[in-house]
């Protein structure tokens, strides 16, 4: 698949220069970040899903061996810490907004970074002890007496809409915080009326969590000379990071200054703020000393933001043809104890029609608190639940009403022609060509020759089932970028970039596209990403932002950089600008072929003395760049299972995925996160899911014992593939690569799972679809 | 964890001096026990590390009887060409437990004597009709294992060894948990000089016969024979992973699984 890289150029399947590094061990994590008289933080979390606290006795732990200090809300609110300043929308211009119906703002819970009268998930910081070692902060924690009010809790995210549900926020009148409506109701109306046909589906994409390998930690600083914090903290961007401290420890931006190095996954649910890096520089200023902090995996397990949890009831009228009329339904996101993002809820019910032509759609679009984790945006926040709506109906329409599956989709599927479209929700697709994809996904598939494996599998008593699974994903996210490149005399080359690598290999990608457009040795690129001292600008890793906005940022300020250099060359040369071409990292004079290093440059522009006032000094630009346009990375996957009847056991046997990335930088790198993106779309299909005791909310998920993660077993080799369609709303044509394999994912291996069953007359399974639900479903229990 | 004292006894009788202690703790392959103290589930004044006790470790054949001492690890039951040879279903279920970290460190006297409801091992002491020896007495495996995480073990009396006499056939179905990869249901048939015996792991509290499967396999050992066999569910686990309902048929299917695996 990925052969031997013939250059270090873009296009090429370079080696990750990061990987031996992160595979000796040699990667620094924040846990690997130890400073010099450093304290240990331990939490105290919420046993109880909702409880109102009565009062909190801290004196025996306070008095305890080594313990420092024992800190509840009531010191944080006296030290007058902020709230968490959620951005719970997605504001990009791109996107749809949601509007309550009634004209009221949405509700958005005051939530601190330690509970202050009250608990809404197990999980929640109710205390913060920090002493000498870990161990005493663990002994001091167990000697909290914590006076609890347990009351009623609500886990469900249908349950929590009711009326009579217990309800998490005396502030608001009802747990649903958001109740909106999209698309056009009228003409939905109408469309349904004249369907012939009306497919329904009713579900919920469960509860996930992003389980990045390397957990949580942090480390808080405070400098009483300078009265500044430093946090070091891994995170999904630093400079958002920095931001949203400085609000929540009320002082200015420059008082704060947020570190990090290697970071061991993201997936969205890394990316946004945590409570507890804002409690360990608070604690670190009180004390006067470092305090350090580091999640274990069962912590993470009841306190890392969680993802999906989406209920969802969705109808799609057709005419007699099989031409799609409308959709229209209902989905309600879960946001859990606080309100931290409604960017699910409203990056999925724009897209609900996903690349089919659909004249007109409504939807109502609601968000609920309940006791349960919060949740954030979590590998293509929103679109792979909705792309498994779309695709669950169109198999349904198709088995109902007789209509051949990839028919269906071929009759419905927008043509290159029609592009760019915009849907019934206001969203405007640019460019791409849908059919090439499906096409080229059924074709590796082997779609033509799959009724032959299915009836050699029933021979041998098993299952065979085929899905399919087209899928559109809207890339936006922080519409602000960054990057600046310096050129230095001895043969170096900094990138300083607003993104975080949380294992994408932007070492790498990044550095090819230097090495693409300056010329320079690959290996002389150094990529400065993780302190905001250095990098001011800058919106992180997520929403597929980092190649797409960081290739323009820097395309830029390479343009910038030969610009300059050319006209020093022409000095050295002793020649005119306009005669000057940049080939190759050397400025070269047609004719008589003298030529200059772009390094040579560099000296001379810090060296030479009689140069214009613009070029004098380092050889360095910057591009500093807003993105308001979105980015709509496609393509279908193919998935095949086979069942065993008798367990309800299955096996994926085949998986094959056309994803279009508009222009592939590093080929090995995007089947990488296809991969990894495919693992993660159908471990929700298949395996996981974070269970809450429905009667005390208690979750039922906290460690790897329970909470089912994918394995390479569970899989065969991929059959990964991309097509290029130049995105027209990119400079360089490029899309996102990095959730593409997961969006469609869940609807590609669930509708595989339903065809299997087919002959059992199964129409619909849920997720996860464990062995004991197919056995159900087989046997009708 | 919570802080404790080491012990590292060179002989059994130092060890069961040091284990007559209440509060005083075995510590075998400590596969279990370290996460549980490391989650502070568990407190002891002190561990009993077995792991210089080189007289309980090792395997033997005695004629019929195939001995392992209970400090043996189950990556050397795994390899070992007498055990491969004698009694491969044993090989087998040794290779299938955990992975290569687990089975480098655990141990068959550890696994049996923490009685976890999906352990392995039980399933074949039982299903073989295995003999324990402890430092104290002889107990069948029948009467060995008494409940969740709880063995006919007194305070001091350590396990020294297993006697496993030989079946004429035998073999383990396991049917793994996804997340753990523990057994949601893990059976053992084996046909042996007493009667098919059948014992099941992961389904219930602890380790159990399957008394209608091993009647019908007594007068016919076949896979058919156990056509309209059923397992009442009311005594078995519940969890998010598999209903009570869902193991009982489980349980049949591995116990088919397992005899067509022994024929």
């Amino acid at each position: 698949m990925s052969l031997a890289p013939k250059s270090t150029r873009i296009g090429e399947p370079v080696r990750r220069k990061e990987d031996l590094r992160l595979v000796t061990g040699k990667g620094r994590f924040s846990d690997d970040v130890n400073l010099p008289r450093q304290l240990y933080a331990v939490m105290l979390r919420s046993p109880h899903a909702h409880a109102r606290i009565r009062g909190i006795d801290s004196r025996k732990a306070s008095a305890a061996p080594g313990v420092s200090a024992v800190l509840t809300g009531a010191d944080f609110r006296a030290d007058g810490i902020k709230h968490i300043p959620y951005n719970v929308f997605t504001l990009h211009p791109a996107e749809v907004q949601l509007v309550n119906t009634d004209g009221t703002p949405p509700f958005v819970t005051p939530c601190y970074s330690m509970a202050i009268d009250k608990v809404r998930y197990v999980g929640e910081v109710v205390a913060m002890v920090v002493a000498q070692t870990i161990a005493q902060a663990k002994d001091g924690a167990e000697l909290i007496e914590v006076d609890y009010e347990v009351l009623p809790a609500v886990t469900n995210t249908i349950a929590a809409t009711q009326p009579g549900a217990p309800r998490l926020w005396d502030e608001a009148t009802s747990n649903v915080c958001v109740d909106a409506t999209v698309g056009e109701g009228k003409a939905t109306e109408a469309a349904f009326a004249r369907a012939a046909h009306i497919a329904k589906i009713e579900t919920w994409i469960q509860r996930v969590t992003g389980v990045p390998m390397e957990p949580r930690a942090a480390v808080g600083e405070f400098d009483p000379a300078t009265q500044r914090y430093t946090l070091h903290a891994g995170s999904g961007g630093s400079v958002r990071l920095k931001k949203d401290l400085a609000l929540i420890l009320d002082v200015p931006e420059e008082k704060v200054r947020v570190l990090m190095d290697d970071v061991g996954g993201n997936f969205g649910t890394r990316g946004m703020i945590y409570p507890e890096f804002a409690l360990v520089p608070w604690a670190a200023r009180r004390l006067g000393r470092p305090v350090k902090w580091t999640c274990e995996r069962s912590e993470a397990f009841v306190s890392d933001f969680q993802g999906r949890d989406l209920a969802v009831t969705a109808e799609l009228a057709l005419d007699a043809e099989g031409n799609f009329l409308a959709m229209r339904g209902s989905n309600i996101g879960n946001a859990g104890g606080h309100t931290g993002s409604f960017t699910p809820l409203q990056k999925g019910v724009e897209i609900m029609s996903s690349i089919y032509r659909m004249p007109c759609a409504h939807f109502r679009a609601r968000a609920v608190v309940s006791n349960t984790v919060p949740t954030r945006p979590y590998r293509s926040s929103g679109r792979p639940e909705v792309m498994y709506v779309m695709e669950r109906l169109i198999d349904i329409a198709a088995r109902d009403f007789g209509f051949d599956r990839v028919d269906l989709r071929r009759r419905n599927l927008l043509k290159s022609s029609e592009l760019p479209y915009t849907n019934p929700f206001g969203m405007h697709y640019d460019s791409g060509d849908y059919h090439d994809a499906m096409d080229k996904a059924l074709a590796m598939g082997d779609y033509a020759g799959f009724a032959a494996r299915r009836a050699e599998a029933k021979t041998r008593g098993k299952c065979r089932g085929l899905g399919i699974a087209n899928y559109v994903d809207t890339a936006t996210g922080a519409p602000r970028e960054r990057a600046e490149i310096t050129v230095h005399p001895d043969g170096r080359v900094d990138l300083v970039l607003g993104t975080i690598s949380n294992g994408q290999g932007h070492e790498t990608s990044f550095a090819q596209l230097v090495t693409e457009w300056l010329g320079v040795p690959f290996d002389c690129v150094r990529l400065i990403t993780g302190d905001t001292d250095v990098v001011q600008v800058g919106g992180g890793s997520h929403s597929g932002r980092g190649m797409r906005m960081g290739s323009v940022v820097i395309w830029n300020s390479s343009k910038q950089i030969i610009a300059k250099g050319t006209r020093i060359a022409a000095r050295l040369l002793e020649s005119d600008p306009s005669v000057i071409q940049f080939d190759n990292g050397r400025f070269i004079t047609s004719g008589t072929n003298p030529s200059v290093s772009l390094f040579e440059v560099a000296a001379a522009a810090q060296t030479l003395n009689d140069l214009p006032e613009d070029l004098r000094g380092p050889l360095a630009a910057f591009s500093d760049e807003m993105f308001n346009e979105a980015s709509f990375p496609y393509g279908c996957h193919v998935c095949e299972v086979e069942i065993d009847p008798a367990l309800g056991t299955l096996e994926i046997v085949k998986y094959s995925a056309v994803d279009d990335v508009g222009r592939a930088v590093n080929p090995m790198i995007i089947h990488g996160q296809v991969h990894g993106g495919i693992a993660q779309g159908v471990g929700q299909a298949l395996w996981e899911q974070c269970y809450y005791d429905p009667a005390s909310g208690q979750p039922l998920t906290g460690s790897f014992m329970d909470y089912a993660m994918p394995r390479a077993d569970n899989f065969p080799f991929f059959d990964a593939e991309f097509t290029e369609v130049p995105s027209t709303t990119h400079p360089l044509g490029m899309r996102p690569a990095g959730e593409g394999g997961t969006t469609p994912a869940l609807g590609a291996a669930i509708n595989a799972v339903v065809d299997a069953l087919s002959d059992y007359g199964v129409k619909h399974i849920e997720m996860p679809a464990t062995p004991e639900r197919i056995w159900r479903a087989i046997h009708h229990k | 964890m919570y802080d404790f004292d080491y012990h590292r006894p060179a002989s059994l009788t130092e060890a069961a001096t040091l284990l007559a202690r209440d509060d005083n703790k075995p510590l075998a392959g400590g596969m279990s026990l370290i996460p549980s103290l490391k989650l502070r589930l568990n407190r002891y004044a002190a561990l009993v590390d077995l792991g210089a006790l080189q007289e309980i470790k090792g395997i033997r054949r005695e004629g019929a009887v195939l001995v392992i001492g209970a400090m043996t690890p189950h990556a050397v039951v795994a390899a070992s060409d007498e055990v491969r040879k004698t009694l491969p279903a044993l090989a087998d279920l040794a290779e299938g437990i955990g992975d290569p970290l687990v089975r480098n460190r655990g141990t068959l006297g550890g696994s049996m004597a923490n009685a976890d409801p999906a352990a392995d091992y039980p399933a074949a002491v039982v299903g073989l009709g295995a003999t324990v020896i402890t430092n104290q007495r002889s107990i069948a495996g029948d009467d060995f294992f008494k409940g969740v995480f709880e063995t006919a073990l007194q305070a001091g009396e350590i396990i020294q060894e297993v006697r496993f006499s030989l079946p004429q056939k035998a073999a383990y179905a396991k049917y793994r948990q996804t997340a753990s990869r523990f057994a949601i249901v893990g059976v053992f048939v084996a046909q042996t000089a007493g009667g098919v015996r059948v014992a099941v792991t992961g389904a219930a509290p602890s380790v159990f016969r399957f008394s209608a499967a091993e009647a019908a396999l007594g007068k016919r050992f076949d896979a058919a024979a156990l056509e309209g066999i059923t397992l009442n569910a009311d005594h078995l686990n519940a969890d998010i992973h598999a209903s009570a309902e869902y193991r009982a048929h489980c349980v049949v299917e591995m116990t088919r699984r397992a005899v067509l695996a022994a024929l």
